[in-house]
Formats: structure tokens, C-alpha cells, sequence
């Protein structure tokens, strides 16, 4: 059974505190580009500056799969996975990330190849859930099976309900840090939960698509290139998205040695599979957007006991600088499945 | 614990220059530096590595040598981009980085007590070598049944392991055709396309036949047409695909076709796989 502490927002900073003796705390905070506000996970040292009132801009994805990550020297090759001293605390992920890291599990600790990096960080990495008191600006977790106030496999699970957070303290270790702070009323809690998964309930919408979509019929169809018809393939899709784990190489000279780097990759970008030859089977962009929806609602789950590689938070249509907007892909592949015959039940 | 991304230390003992300087196909023959990494790396016939340049780049290489011979391998390499620039510019003697063995295999295990027929086209011989001097090596050659070759080149000077040709006629039960896209002085094999000879040069209707083909994408293609139309059922058509692997674990997202990952899944798929697969390769 979960303890249950309720703490005034402004006692937040002496929660922190003390955890930070322990952990590298990361956590939502506001980022001034020029003119431009984002709310981004950052390490914090001041914790007055962090921002739980909505869903962070970008995921935390780059802690378990860094945008440009040293793999070790070339040739003597030593593999570090460079975490730091202490364990790191991502404070306040919402369940859409806290699903995206589940997605890509499978995909990095398979027993054929685990992938040491990833490993390392995982297991050098606690996160502290966020429910959503409200739905976020494009976002339909529920719509795919994720409950948006509850997650099963972090340690700590906390909730806003705008004067006070919420803490479920699920890890018998981590009650230490919570002793000096009352107790909240599980009941309480639990009213308040239920009026805004009530919320939830009223602005869900529907994917009645089949998951995964049905491999051959979906890639055949026709309105791939109607719906990527405006995409610049610019990759902003993928770099905002927290499932998205495309990767490339590269190398750098440091010194007299050289290090090889893995880097973000995208599947919207023309090089991504352009053969030495010359041949590259996707050409063209209404064939990248497919790979992408595909990947994540047909190849993916295929591959991997039927769940979705995307966990709808709302990112890529929030950032798509064209307006693409995945709802209405799911929409659009719905209609036409709908209509070719047997689809549904054949799977 | 092995290594995962970064490449082991390997060395080129020897290069061969195959064909003239049209095509530029080199054989680099390479073993790993270390002797206790030497005895753990095993590959199997069809699969391929990951050769790196140090601080130029990495590119996947199907294996073009058996696994009976242990103590090195054989790659086949056409001068086509950065990194395969860098290694034809290599010399023996040389240091090269080898992450692997990856991707499936032949059914080389499947196939025994079967006939094989192997069509190849230019360097897609490679990979069918590895599975041709296994079968063909005197410790296996009797778990096989009759061996049929037809190997097309786009000219004489485009042949690929011409110092192999006479070990493989000389092996029993085993035939080797050649074939040129066009006639010229001095050839005395078959003109043509391979698609075309199958039927005249090859005996496609001995019962439990398999079949092995390799090539450009466009001869694949017609081949296999040619022998579903000749009654043979997919499942005994056998090809390996290349993509741009560039993890080889599966991951990196580049090499997929539909669910399957070329690198893992595959490279070697039969007809019938291929049949259900997106046609995105």
C-alpha cells in the first residue's frame, strides 16, 4: 500500500532539497530562446524555477537516449556509459512519457543485442510520475489504453490539484524522505481523481483504428500521399517525439584518438536510407511519413505484443510547422480500412 | 562482456584485385588482431559484418568465405562511397574495424540432402560464395546433392573469383555455366541474361531442388518470376537483401521492410517472406 503525503506547493523546495543530497535532480523548468518560452527538463539547482503547469515542450527522453552520445574511443574501445556520480531523479513526468520509456524497452533491453547505454542509464534513473489534472494542448493518452493519473512502474506518483501535489509513495526507500510532511486522505484524492478523469472522459476522443494496422492493405493505400502532401520533411515530428528512437553515427578527432558518437537520426530525412548505390527505397516523403506512421502503429506493435510505438502526447502535432496532425492521419487510415472488406478481421 | 557498438581491432592480410577497373571489386581477406577474439567469432554462411574505417566511417559487407576456413574471412568490396573509397585505398597489413557477425543465415542446415542451384549477378556472387565453398568443401560436399551454377558478369573482365572456377568444376556432381550480357572475342560460355538461360542451361525439374540467387535488384526480380513460372514453389527460392544496415542490431531504424529488419530478421528471406512484405526494397 502506497503512502499517501500532501505537500503546499511552496514546501516543494525542502522536498528537493533533501532528495538532491541523494539524486542529480532533473525536472520541467522555464527555457528563454529569444522571445520564445519553452518548458523543458532540466537539471535544477534552484528549485523555485520548476514548472509543473503543463506538459514540458520536449520529452526526457535525451536521459535514457542522449541526442549526441560518446560511445568510447574507436579503437582502444571501451564502452562508458557516462551517467555521473549520483542517480538521476526526473521529477514530474507525465504518463505519456513515462509510457514512451516503457515503448522503447523492449526495443533496447531485447536479450539478442541489450543495449549497455540505455541499460546504464535506466537503471541509474528514477522517475516521479505527474498526473494530468487536465487534458494537455493535443494529447489523447487515454484514447490508446494509458491512464493519464497513474502509472504502475514508477516509485513515486504525484498529482496537482492547484494549491497542493499529491505524493503516492510506492517504494518502501523512498518513505525517508517524505516523513516530516502530513498525510493526505485517500479518499479525498480519490474524489478529486475522479472528476478529472470525468474531464478526461468528455474531451476523449476515438482511435477506432485496428492496432497494428493491418501491414500490407495500410501500406498499399492511397492517402499516404494525400496527408504527407504538405510535410517538409523537416524531422521535427521525430526529434519532439518521446518514442521516436531512430539513430545514426558519427566520428570525431580528439587529440590522436577518435570517438564514435551515436546522434539522433530521422526517418524523415531522404539520406536516412539512400544506399551507396544510389538506391533508396524511400524517395520520396509520402513514403517516409508511411514509414513513420507505420512504424509505430503497424511494425511496432507487431513486433511487440501489440502496443503502439507512440503514446499520443500530442508533440508532433503541436510542433508540425504544416499543421500535419496525427489524429487525422488515424482518422483518414480508419475511413479507408473501413471500407476494404475483411480488413478488420483479418487483422 | 563483448562489445556492443564500438568495433573489435582487426587486420587486412590480404587484397585482391578482382575485376578491371570498370567495376573496381576488391577482396579483402581480414582476420581480427587478437587470437581470444579470433576463436569466439563465428559466422554462419549468408550473414554479414560491419567493417570500420577508423575515422572515416562503418558500412555492412556480407560474408563472401566459408566458415570452414576459420582463420579469417573474405569481404567483397565495390568502390562505391565514402567508406568503401577509404578501404579500397587500404593496404595490406592495414587496421580495420569488425563488429559482428550479424543477420540470419542460409538454411544451410535445412538444405541438406537437397539439390542447389545458385544463380548469381556480378558481386552478388559474394554472399553466395560463402554457402558455395561451404557446401562444396570436401568435409560437407556429400550432404548435398547435385550442385547447379549459373553465374552472370557483365563482361569477362567483370568476373568475380575466377581463381575458385576450377576447384568448383572439379567438385562431383556439380556443374558451373557462365554467362556475358553480350558476345565478345574469345567467349565460349552462354550470351544473355540469366532469367533467360534458366530453363535451357539449368535442369529446374529435378524434385527437391533449392534455389540461391543474388544479384542486382532488377535480375532478382526477374529470375524469380521466371522460376514461379517455371512451377517452383517460393519457399524453395532463396535470395539475401542488402538495405543500408547501419547498426546491424535491429535499432537504428534504416534497413526495415513492413516489421522485418533486414539486418536481424534477415538479410536472407525466401520468396514466400518476400511475397508478404511491403514492396518498399
Amino acid at each position: 500500500m502506497a503512502v499517501l503525503k500532501v505537500l503546499q506547493k511552496d514546501e516543494l523546495g525542502k522536498l528537493l532539497e533533501t532528495l538532491s543530497n541523494e539524486f542529480r535532480i532533473i525536472a520541467p523548468v522555464v527555457r528563454k530562446y529569444g522571445k520564445k518560452e519553452r518548458v523543458e527538463y532540466h537539471q535544477v539547482e534552484d528549485f523555485s524555477e520548476i514548472h509543473l503547469n503543463r506538459q514540458p515542450d520536449t520529452p526526457p527522453k535525451k536521459y535514457f537516449l542522449p541526442q549526441n552520445e560518446r560511445l568510447g574511443e574507436e579503437r582502444s574501445g571501451e564502452e562508458v556509459t557516462e551517467t555521473g556520480d549520483r542517480k538521476t531523479l526526473i521529477f514530474g513526468v507525465r504518463s505519456c512519457d513515462l509510457s514512451a520509456i516503457d515503448i522503447l524497452k523492449p526495443v533496447f533491453l531485447d536479450d539478442d543485442f541489450t543495449d549497455t547505454y540505455f541499460q546504464n542509464r535506466l537503471e541509474n534513473t528514477l522517475m516521479f510520475g505527474l498526473g494530468c489534472s487536465e487534458r494537455q494542448e493535443n494529447c489523447f493518452c487515454d484514447s490508446l489504453g494509458i491512464n493519464p493519473l497513474g502509472d504502475e512502474n514508477v516509485p513515486v506518483y504525484m498529482h496537482d490539484d492547484g494549491e497542493r501535489i499529491w505524493f503516492e509513495v510506492k517504494a518502501k526507500e523512498l518513505e525517508k524522505f517524505f516523513t516530516e510532511f502530513p498525510d493526505g486522505d485517500p479518499k479525498e484524492l480519490e474524489e478529486k481523481k475522479n472528476s478529472w478523469l470525468e474531464e478526461f472522459k468528455k474531451s476523449a476522443i476515438e482511435i477506432g483504428v485496428p492496432i497494428p494496422l493491418p501491414e500490407l492493405v495500410s501500406f498499399n493505400a492511397p492517402f499516404w500521399k494525400e496527408v504527407a502532401a504538405n510535410c517538409l520533411g523537416c524531422g521535427v515530428c521525430t526529434y519532439y517525439c518521446p518514442t521516436c528512437f531512430c539513430f545514426g553515427f558519427f566520428w570525431e578527432k580528439r587529440e590522436e584518438e577518435i570517438d564514435k558518437w551515436r546522434t539522433w537520426d530521422s526517418c524523415m530525412f531522404p539520406l536516412f536510407t539512400k544506399h551507396g548505390s544510389g538506391h533508396n527505397p524511400r524517395e520520396t516523403q509520402d513514403q517516409r511519413t508511411r514509414q513513420r506512421i507505420m512504424h509505430k502503429f503497424s511494425y511496432h506493435p507487431s513486433n511487440f505484443e501489440g502496443v503502439p510505438a507512440c503514446s499520443a502526447c500530442g508533440r508532433c502535432i503541436s510542433q508540425c510547422p504544416v499543421n500535419i496532425d496525427l489524429r487525422v492521419i488515424l482518422k483518414t487510415a480508419e475511413k479507408y480500412l473501413d471500407n476494404q472488406e475483411g480488413v478488420k478481421s483479418s487483422g | 562482456m563483448g562489445k556492443y557498438l564500438l568495433p573489435y581491432r582487426g587486420e587486412i592480410l590480404k587484397i585482391t584485385q578482382e575485376t578491371g577497373s570498370n567495376l573496381n571489386i576488391k577482396t579483402f581477406r581480414i582476420r581480427l588482431k587478437e587470437e581470444e577474439e579470433r576463436k569466439k567469432f563465428k559466422f554462419l554462411p549468408g550473414q554479414f559484418v560491419e567493417l570500420t574505417v577508423f575515422g572515416v566511417g562503418e558500412a555492412p559487407f556480407g560474408f563472401a568465405s566459408s566458415p570452414t576456413q576459420e582463420d579469417y574471412f573474405d569481404i567483397s568490396i565495390k568502390e562505391t562511397g565514402l567508406v568503401t573509397e577509404a578501404i579500397h585505398n587500404m593496404k595490406e597489413g592495414g587496421e580495420i574495424g569488425i563488429r559482428g557477425p550479424y543477420g540470419n543465415s542460409f538454411p544451410y542446415e535445412e538444405v541438406k540432402g537437397k539439390n542447389l542451384v545458385f544463380l548469381a549477378g556480378g558481386i552478388g556472387l559474394a554472399p553466395l560464395r560463402s554457402l558455395i565453398n561451404y557446401v562444396l568443401d570436401e568435409k560437407n560436399r556429400d550432404q548435398y546433392g547435385r550442385v547447379q551454377m549459373l553465374l552472370a558478369f557483365r563482361s569477362p573482365e567483370d568476373m568475380l573469383y575466377k581463381y575458385d572456377f576450377s576447384q568448383w568444376e572439379k567438385s562431383p556432381n556439380t556443374t558451373v555455366k557462365y554467362t556475358i550480357d553480350e558476345e565478345c572475342e574469345g567467349w565460349v560460355h552462354c550470351v544473355g541474361y540469366p532469367h533467360e538461360l534458366l530453363n535451357e542451361e539449368l535442369d529446374l525439374k529435378e524434385p527437391d531442388t533449392v534455389f540461391f540467387t543474388c544479384g542486382p535488384p532488377i535480375m532478382i526480380r526477374f529470375i524469380t518470376d521466371e522460376l514461379k513460372n517455371s512451377g517452383i514453389d517460393p519457399r524453395d527460392i532463396i535470395t539475401t537483401l542488402e538495405m543500408k544496415m547501419s547498426c546491424g542490431l535491429g535499432k537504428c531504424g534504416r534497413c526495415n521492410i513492413g516489421r522485418y529488419y533486414v539486418c536481424k530478421d534477415g538479410p536472407v528471406f525466401d520468396l514466400k517472406q518476400l511475397e508478404k512484405m511491403p514492396a518498399e526494397f
